[in-house]
């Protein structure tokens, strides 16, 4: 019976939660990635292809949808969502941009989001370096701007987040289940 | 007997379930799966694939996010450092995958970032504060470490022209392999350790603040 003690515990706990085999982390289950705008700008400039600056990146971590409903249900409606998963979402403009009538100085922000079954309030903010929502401090908002959303036909497996470019500057694109909106960012 | 089946039954219960939280407490529950299944980057996502080799970001104080979000920390980070994680495969990747003598990009796809968020010391030489591209030259028995300026890039071709400054470290064996590369600080008495470990070999570039 003394076999089944605490160490069993600890070797059954290296099966299931250890991804590699010694004491430096394992991989994320919701891999972290960076959108640049202009799209791919580290590509093409190692291509000699880049034909303005960069001016804007988002990093974000991707949680995937895994089977479940994620609007409504695992992402509630009304409550602030960290847009990602670990790490609070980051995003960086190396210019000032405008957000609708908004001046944005050039900077980091932290991004997060509340879902609504019709719209999206999307919310910049000053409090860098945290992790997630959990402890987001509305009296660092710079920014709240509602944006509508549309369904998509196809689901989209892995939150994504990226540019599209526009007549005044891009969109930021989040997707993610039957879900897309885009946040229009004015560059001019 | 019985007993024995159950306690097993119980540990088998948590740690399936620890590994499979939803997204909202998902944080590092490490993945279980081969690499081709850790991310389904089937055709139902039109905008971008997860990647193969994913992003990571690691800052010193160690988890720092974390434990600002716990109230457990008001000072400033650090520094951080974002990569991007390959796997070994299988492959034996010191001298083989990556050639001795080589630039490597100490990662994947974009270029490898460090941040330092206030003036730091490597080798008794003074770096700024700020942003930059740290890459790596591994040789059978160093690596020398390389800090340049030209950031915002993907990791296949770096300019040499903007080195800023080369450190030379010594390399370790590893008695356990590394599967995914990994870079992580630990503290030293007089700051942190930047830990690069892949496949067999561990190296460590000691930063003073």
């Amino acid at each position: 019976m003394k076999r089944f003690t605490p160490l069993t515990f600890i070797l059954i706990s290296a099966l299931f939660c250890q991804g590699q085999s010694n004491n430096l982390p394992p991989l994320d289950k919701s891999p972290m990635d960076v959108s640049y705008y202009p799209n791919n700008y580290p590509v093409l400039k190692i291509q000699d292809k880049a034909t303005e600056p960069v001016l804007m990146r988002v990093i974000y971590s991707r949680p995937q949808k895994n089977g479940r409903i994620i609007f409504g249900d695992l992402v509630e409606y009304g409550k602030v969502w960290r847009l990602g998963a670990n790490e609070a979402t980051e995003i960086e403009f190396y210019k000032n941009v405008k957000i609708g009538e908004n001046k944005i100085p050039k900077g980091r922000y932290t991004l997060y989001a509340i879902p609504n079954p019709d719209n999206w309030i999307i919310i910049l903010n000053k409090d860098l370096d945290t992790w997630g929502a959990f402890k987001y401090d509305a009296q660092k908002d710079i920014l709240r701007t509602s944006i509508p959303v549309e369904k998509l036909n196809e689901s989209v497996e892995a939150l994504v987040m990226t540019f599209e470019k526009t007549d005044n500057g891009c969109n930021l694109v989040m997707a993610w289940d039957n879900i897309k909106t885009s946040l229009p960012i004015s560059i001019k | 007997m019985i007993k024995t089946v159950y306690i097993f039954f119980i540990s088998a219960i948590f740690f399936i379930s620890c590994g499979d939280k939803n997204e909202k407490n998902n944080s590092d529950q490490p993945e279980q799966k081969s690499d081709t299944a850790i991310v389904n980057t089937g055709s139902a996502n039109p905008y971008a694939i997860v990647d193969v080799s994913p992003m990571d970001m690691s800052y010193f104080p160690v988890d720092y996010s974390k434990r600002k979000m716990a109230h457990d920390i008001r000072t400033p980070p650090v520094m951080r450092v974002i990569y991007s994680r390959p796997h070994k495969q299988g492959r034996k990747i010191f001298g083989s995958l990556l050639k001795y003598g080589d630039p490597w990009r100490l990662g994947a796809n974009e270029a490898t970032e460090i941040e330092f968020f206030q003036n730091v010391n490597i080798q008794d030489k003074k770096i700024n504060a700020g942003r930059y591209i740290i890459y790596c030259i591994p040789y059978e028995n160093k690596w020398t470490i390389i800090l340049n300026n030209d950031i915002y890039t993907w990791g296949l071709k770096i300019d040499s022209t903007r080195d800023l400054m080369h450190f030379d470290i010594p390399i370790k064996k590893t008695s356990e392999n590394f599967e995914y590369f990994t870079m992580v600080f630990q503290p030293i008495s007089k700051g942190a350790e930047l830990v690069m470990a892949w496949d067999d070999t561990e190296a460590r570039l000691p930063i003073n603040f």
